[in-house]
């Protein structure tokens, strides 16, 4: 009896799974190179499960790939090819075998890497895991295992439809897996872009009318600032999800200003414990309930606490506080609870700044500042200070042209109306773009 | 490199300004005897952190150079050059003219 996946892409069979510039597929062309792979697979007269690192991007021949590799209890490591820390990642994890793939094709090699001792405790962790790195705050990448049969079961419930969905997360990140697996038990398209520029993506939206689009508020703020939403044809587009960090409300309500045709849905999640089911409170607020049957949560001293079905396995050789023991995931994230137990999502624990032993999270101050019509981004941050111990900062980009000082003068006053004196910014840089994803997890 | 005189112009510009951010009269009139930072001063924490980060541009713009007002040395003196605008001047001409 085949996975219920695979029975599912029989049935789907000419819907079309994949668009991308290089190739259109089928679900009928999927289950082809679901079976070519198994082929591959079966010549290399594996007897117990080994590990496979997995390079590519989004498309027919990885997702096989990865969906037949967990089946046979083997373990994968993702790679996505724009990320170029490959070497360094698979130094850390046991693999046997590279597969190299392409849109239409795949080839396997044995790892060059000196071969890894795996014991036998490790090895009953990796079985059909997936392996995935995350660069926690404290800047040394975590290693996580999940269970990925386990993982893709919570999909197995997707009723089918005809969406268009545009996949901007990497095939080596939980938001891009979900995006893909979510798609793929529901018959959608997944319209696969080859980089992240705001004018490629925008291309490819009108080009192929696409109707959901996931995305970080990051992006989205790139996309408002590079103004062009208005050259495009977006009718199609219906859903714009958001996540994997916070959405500044002024964003969001510019976003709706631009497409008050687009639905804009914020979704939570965290390689730890999966993408979560959640709801917005309204279309205009960034408050969200968590309703997800498979997951508990809590907030301990306006931190969130999850424990779901979906938790990783663990840590890879390396060791964690991260875990209650009696399995709580302490996420990271600062939350601040309504009253009616809605929740709103601050930021990283680690990137909160303490001013003489008060804290605040930037995004409650990049709020206030992108308020102001004349600051196009910014980004705020903490650095040491001998007088207040840390002190915040604002980098802010303007469309401004007049004398930098009153802009400077104005956007301090207008902080001192809103927030409280130890929140607003002592320095105030004008930069020509901001660096970096804001309170992204992976800053 | 500016002589006191020079110093005591930037100084006085940059407290008028934050005076009238702050709307504190005192600031925008002040003289070398004005209180800054401690008893009966003018400036809360912050407000001091944000003069002094406001001073270090107005320098690096003036002179090209980078300037560090706030320093363990300066914190520990006896009398802390913030306690008093003249002090202050009085600081920052001898931070910059000291040879390096």
């Amino acid at each position: 009896m085949p996975a219920w996946y695979l029975q599912r892409w029989e049935k789907f069979a000419t819907k079309v799974a994949f668009i991308s510039e290089e190739a259109t597929c089928t679900y009928a062309d999927l289950v082809n190179f679901y079976q070519q792979a198994a082929a591959t697979l079966a010549q290399l007269q594996l007897t117990e499960p080994q590990g496979f690192a997995l390079m590519g991007d989004h498309g027919p021949v990885s997702t096989a790939w990865l969906f037949l590799l967990q089946e046979q209890g083997h373990w994968v490591v993702p790679l996505s090819t724009a990320a170029g820390d490959h070497a360094e990642k698979l130094t850390q994890v046991p693999v046997h075998w590279v597969i190299q793939t392409t849109a239409t094709q795949a080839s396997v090699v044995r790892a060059e890497v000196a071969k890894h001792d795996v014991i036998a405790t490790e090895l009953t962790a990796l079985r059909h895991g997936l392996v995935l790195f995350s660069s926690g705050t404290s800047g040394r990448p975590k290693i996580m295992v999940q269970d990925l049969p386990n993982l893709l079961s919570r999909y197995e419930s997707r009723r089918e439809n005809h969406l268009r969905i545009l996949v901007l997360l990497g095939f080596d990140h939980i938001g891009g897996l979900n995006t893909l697996w979510g798609a793929l038990a529901a018959g959608s398209t997944l319209v696969v872009v080859a980089h992240r520029a705001p004018s490629t993506v925008l291309t490819a939206l009108a080009k192929y009318q696409v109707n959901v689009l996931p995305a970080s508020p990051t992006f989205l703020n790139l996309l408002v600032v590079a103004g062009e939403w208005s050259q495009y044809d977006l009718s199609a587009l219906r859903l714009i999800t958001y996540g994997t960090e916070p959405m500044p409300p002024s964003l969001l309500e510019r976003l709706r200003a631009l497409l008050p045709h687009v639905r804009l849905v914020q979704t939570f999640g965290t390689t730890e414990t999966g993408i979560l089911q959640t709801e917005s409170v309204s279309a205009d607020s960034t408050f969200l309930r968590l309703v997800d049957p498979a997951v508990e949560w809590k907030v301990i001293d306006g931190e969130l606490w999850l424990k779901s079905q979906t938790q990783i396995k663990g840590y890879f050789r390396q060791t964690s506080n991260a875990f209650t023991a009696d399995g709580w995931f302490r996420t990271g994230d600062r939350v601040e609870q309504a009253a009616d137990g809605s929740l709103r999502i601050l930021g990283r624990e680690g990137e909160s700044i303490n001013v003489g032993g008060e804290k605040l999270m930037p995004v409650e101050v990049e709020t206030v500042l992108l308020e102001n019509s004349q600051v196009v981004d910014c980004r705020v941050y903490g650095v040491p200070n001998l007088l207040t111990g840390q002190t915040v900062v604002a980098d802010i980009v303007t469309s401004a042209t007049a004398a930098p000082e009153l802009l400077r003068a104005q956007l301090r006053q207008l902080c001192r109306q809103r927030l409280p004196r130890y929140k607003v910014p002592t320095q105030i840089n004008f930069v020509s773009t901001v660096s970096g994803a804001r309170l992204k997890k992976t800053r | 490199m500016l002589n006191r005189t020079q110093v005591a112009a930037l100084v006085f510009r940059r407290l008028a300004l934050i005076g009238q951010e702050l709307a504190k009269p005192e600031l925008v009139q002040a003289d070398e005897q004005t209180r800054l930072f401690g008893q009966a001063s003018q400036l809360d924490s912050i407000g001091l952190v944000t003069l002094i980060a406001d001073l270090e541009q107005d320098l690096r713009e003036a002179t090209g150079q980078s300037v560090q007002l706030v320093n363990e040395k300066a914190l520990s003196r006896l009398t802390s050059p913030f306690r008093r605008v003249g002090l202050l001047i009085d600081y920052i001409t001898e931070l910059l003219n000291k040879p390096a």
